[in-house]
């Protein structure tokens, strides 16, 4: 039973990793309706920035944190501007968006491995790497402490779609992006708050991930596993996102303690396409109607 | 108007960049002759310059020039000077061919040293022997490197020992030096060099009356490890054998002690490195690593201290073996008096030299050298710490 | 340049074509966009290997069979998930492509991990290159054949050729599975040039690298995709020199094409004698407003 117990904690941790990063995803998923793949070099530009800015410049934590999150907000921004903003206005077919999207992460990747190097890089211990123990349990500190940064930065995201002006803006955006420019809505404007709202939150996730493990330029290729989490969810859904990852967390924690470590990808993968195959929008996505 | 600009700019790109493919490239790393002189010797090399390999193949060909630059300072190969040309091969096995398919046909090389993996290595030998070039690999450990179904492939070489023994040596140390009974491992399912090692530790540690208590895999690219350390901590092993490189060493250290997990570490040669202290010092305080040397050895540090002083970087492992690669057809170009390939290649079936991980002597039926000993090294507050030679049979 | 180091890439770059033709008519006609292509070809060199070394069957014979299991495994994943939109069916041929490595890692009947050395060296330019011009010919035929046609207009407008009366699922999944079995062969004569196989071989950077071919070449453009097969398998032999950089500039490329010509090399315009008059025809009469000059 102890052993059952830790399985599921060990799940719950590496899900609410791939929460924050699915997030990401779904965000964007939700106005553009195409998957951001260069979410994943965002998040790994993130733990960099962290990173540097932990130990060259050696600031604190907190500051370290909303600056990185904040550079990573520019960063997607700066995407946004340059490769996709010229497809937004043709028109384009959310393949070119993908394409586009893939050309970022790979340039994201190997700029960093040509300019820093591809050696892993470790962030300095600023939480004592000695776990909580309750009975024969063994908890991470920073696995709680992640738990509640990543709960108060996604309440503080809810709040904003749900209560403020702007929010209501993005979720009449999601809704039917030409209603709502009808209805005054500056669509453009609103679609690059949602790529800075991604940015900030693919920044958090990367210093808490480059915190937890380590940061390397490979780091994008871990957030496809976020990326099929937030498939399972039901794309464009972020309380989707979220289940969806701690799921796939715990399917993959249990698959490899009770079934087999050695297919645990496998199994993984059989059960995300028969869920797809039962509920082809995943857990609670929305419906779209041939958007794309 | 703005498609014909487009068109235009990319019909411009298409002409440099077929431009470029046109005109003769230049080799990555060329001419370390000093003095003009009128024969010229080519030795090449391949291996990672790119990629998550990249560390260590950076380091080879640092080493091999550095090597070469001395020899050439000394008067050369039999009074010629040497040329070094390194080709880099991403560690992916068709890049590896097309750079020895270059090597020896368009740079025309006496010999190659490389590469760093036994998938590139076992990939290239049909076009050495094609090309009857002989190979010396620095780290393909995988046996089949140099023989396959039994037979010896002619012209593929190496200084390194091979997964057999390397595997058979951990498990050796571990129950009859160590006394440990109950042992469990965890590798890198995707990863040749990890299963090789799995593969063989596995058999020797039951046939000496072992018991594997637990098997748990990864892929590589995971960096979370606690499932399956979780389940290996309710098999409660005395030791876990940890076959693959730093990263996930660190890594999956750390998680095991995080979840109270108190047993012996072992490793093979993808462990050494500052990164690996920097990272995981206490969590693998006392564990214990099979090693081609001692890192300590008074021999050991002419080398070290020169390449630290040329390239500013600590030695990496890799460093070593290409050190001992050059050595090794330094002394068959020697004894052939000769640097025609084939020459060479007869040579270096019987050559023996002394190198800085031990006595390299090449065995005519296997191509590897025989009867080399490991290096057990211990962790001892944060400094890797020579144990003694180790070897099984 | 040395005729043996040419004869080398020409043959990876010929091996390379014909996965991409058939990813071209996945992506490029039908609109339908795959991470699992890397996983096809593995299946078919895995089985091509296991047909020419245990049933000493004859190459070309070899290479069918290696081609119909990977269309057959497209079957089984089509039937599945061919119904999904979008980004869903991309994460269903992601998970097949991870799953085939996967399971190859774990079969040690192939090596496994450590990879399967000393398969026959068959593939020589000379059957490369008469499978390409087979498979180019091919393709050609199809797209201009109702099939082809009608997949075109899938990739237009899904709803629109439903409700016309096109049999939706259908034409996806033929064209699903020609493009398998291309890559099933591709992937056969790849193990047989290299004589070894690793599943480390068929990472899903394999498939990313192939989908980019085709989108450099151009979208529904068969010489687009057969140009780019070659130009993009020799240019990284030719900045062999700048390496580090080399994938920096590639992603910044892929970037640049799509932002200015999202429609590739070729765009849609396909290289066949008519169309080279037309197009020298148009630098003569610039004036003149030229008309369609096919393909699309």
């Amino acid at each position: 039973m102890t052993a059952f117990m830790q399985q599921i904690i060990n799940g719950l941790s590496i899900g609410s990793v791939y929460a924050l990063m699915a997030v990401g995803y779904s965000l964007v998923y939700s106005i553009m309706n195409f998957s951001n793949f260069a979410h994943g070099g965002v998040i790994m530009m993130g733990a960099y920035i962290g990173f540097f800015l932990l130990t060259a410049f050696k600031l604190p934590f907190l500051i370290a944190f909303g600056l990185a999150g904040v550079g990573t907000g520019v960063l997607a921004l700066v995407i946004e501007r340059i490769a996709y903003s010229p497809l937004r206005k043709r028109n384009a077919p959310f393949l070119y968006f993908i394409i586009s999207a893939m050309g970022a992460s790979i340039f994201l990747e190997n700029i960093v491995v040509a300019t820093i190097g591809p050696t892993f890089k470790t962030y300095p211990r600023i939480f004592s790497p000695e776990p909580i123990a309750v009975g024969n349990l063994s908890i991470g500190r920073l696995d709680l402490i992640m738990c509640v940064i990543s709960t108060i930065s996604l309440a503080a995201l809810i709040y904003v779609i749900e209560k403020t002006k702007v929010g209501t803006a993005i979720r009449a955006t999601a809704y039917s992006v030409r209603a709502s420019a009808l209805m005054g809505v500056n669509t453009d404007q609103i679609i690059m708050i949602v790529f800075g709202l991604g940015g900030l939150l693919g920044g958090i996730a990367g210093v808490l991930f480059g915190m937890k493990y380590t940061v390397y330029p490979q780091i994008g290729f871990i957030t496809m596993k976020s990326f099929i989490a937030a498939v399972f969810g039901g794309l464009g859904s972020l309380p989707g996102a979220v289940i969806g990852s701690i799921l796939l967390g715990i399917i993959e924690t249990l698959t490899s303690g009770y079934i087999s470590s050695q297919y645990r990808d496998l199994i993984a993968f059989a059960l995300l396409i028969f869920i797809l195959i039962v509920r082809p929008i995943g857990l609670m996505g929305k419906t779209t109607e041939d958007k794309a | 108007m703005r498609r014909r600009i487009y068109l235009i700019v990319l019909a411009a790109l298409l002409v440099v960049t077929l431009g470029v493919a046109g005109c003769t490239p230049k080799p990555a790393q060329e001419n370390t002759a000093g003095p003009a002189s009128a024969e010229v010797v080519k030795v090449g090399w391949i291996g990672s310059l790119t990629g998550d390999q990249a560390v260590w193949g950076q380091c080879e060909l640092n080493t091999v020039k550095m090597m070469f630059e001395e020899i050439n300072a000394k008067g050369g190969l039999l009074g010629k000077q040497v040329e070094v040309i390194g080709y880099d091969t991403r560690g992916d096995a068709a890049e590896a061919v097309n750079a020895v398919k270059r090597l020896t046909s368009q740079d025309k090389v006496a010999a190659i040293i490389g590469p760093n993996a036994s998938g590139q290595a076992i990939a290239i030998s049909s076009v050495l022997e094609e090309m009857k070039v002989p190979d010396i690999a620095t780290v393909a450990t995988n046996p089949k490197v140099t023989v396959v179904d039994g037979n010896v492939k002619p012209f593929n070489f190496r200084v390194c020992f091979i997964d057999p023994y390397q595997g058979a040596v951990a498990a050796g140390y571990a129950v009859d030096v160590l006394n440990l009974k109950k042992a469990a491992i965890l590798y890198d399912v995707a990863d040749d060099y990890s299963q090789g090692l799995t593969e063989f530790f596995e058999k020797t540690f039951v046939e000496k009356g072992g018991e594997i208590v637990a098997k748990e895999a990864f892929k590589s690219g995971d960096v979370d490890f606690r499932p399956q350390l979780s389940k290996i901590k309710e098999a409660n092993p005395e030791i876990i054998f940890m076959p693959y490189f730093f990263k996930e060493v660190a890594l999956s250290a750390n998680q095991a002690r995080e979840l109270g997990i108190n047993a012996v570490l072992m490793g093979g040669d993808g462990w050494p490195s500052d990164v690996l202290i920097e990272m995981a010092k206490d969590a693998i305080e006392g564990s214990y690593i099979v090693n081609h040397l001692d890192f300590n050895d008074p021999e050991v540090q002419g080398f070290k201290d020169a390449y630290k002083a040329k390239y500013g970087l600590a030695v990496e492992l890799n460093g070593y073996m290409a050190y001992d690669a050059v050595k090794l057809l330094e002394a068959a170009v020697n004894k052939a008096n000769s640097v025609d390939p084939i020459t060479i290649k007869d040579a270096l079936e019987t050559s023996s030299v002394k190198g800085i991980t031990g006595q390299i002597t090449i065995s005519k039926d296997t191509h590897n050298p025989e009867g080399k000993d490991a290096a057990i090294i211990k962790m001892v507050n944060g400094e890797y710490v020579f144990q003694q030679k180790y070897s099984t049979k | 340049m040395n005729w043996f180091y040419i004869k080398g890439i020409l043959i990876l770059s010929g091996i390379n074509l014909l996965a991409v033709l058939g990813l071209s008519l996945l992506t490029g006609f039908t609109g339908l966009f795959s991470f699992g292509h890397a996983g096809f070809m593995a299946i078919g060199a895995y089985t091509t290997a296991v047909m020419t070394i245990h049933f000493h069957l004859p190459f070309m014979v070899a290479l069918g069979v290696g081609g119909l299991a990977a269309a057959l495994a497209s079957l089984i994943i089509g039937k599945l998930t061919l119904n999904l939109k979008g980004d869903y069916f991309c994460i269903a041929t992601l998970g097949l492509g991870e799953a085939i490595r996967l399971i190859l890692d774990n079969v040690q009947y192939f090596g496994g991990a450590r990879g399967w050395p000393g398969i026959p060296l068959h593939t020589s330019l000379l059957n490369v290159f008469i499978i390409d011009v087979v498979g180019i010919v091919f393709l050609a035929f199809l797209i201009r054949s109702r099939h082809g046609r009608n997949m075109i207009a899938i990739r237009e407008e899904e709803l629109a050729s439903q409700i016309i009366g096109i049999d939706v699922f259908k034409y996806k999944m033929k064209s699903l599975m020609i493009s398998a079995l291309y890559a099933g062969v591709a992937g056969g004569l790849y193990g047989h040039y290299l004589g070894f196989l690793q599943p480390k071989m068929f990472q899903i950077i394999k498939s990313t690298e192939l989908t980019i071919i085709v989108i450099f070449g151009g979208l529904g453009s068969i010489s687009g995709s057969a140009l780019g097969a070659v130009i993009l398998t020799a240019l990284p032999e030719a900045l062999r020199s700048f390496d580090k950089w080399r994938l920096v500039v590639y992603g910044a490329a892929v970037i640049f094409i799509m932002i200015s010509r999202p429609q590739g090399l070729m765009g849609g315009y396909e290289i066949t004698p008519t169309n080279i008059k037309c197009f020298l025809f148009r630098f003569v009469k610039k004036d003149k407003k030229h008309q369609g000059m096919g393909g699309r």
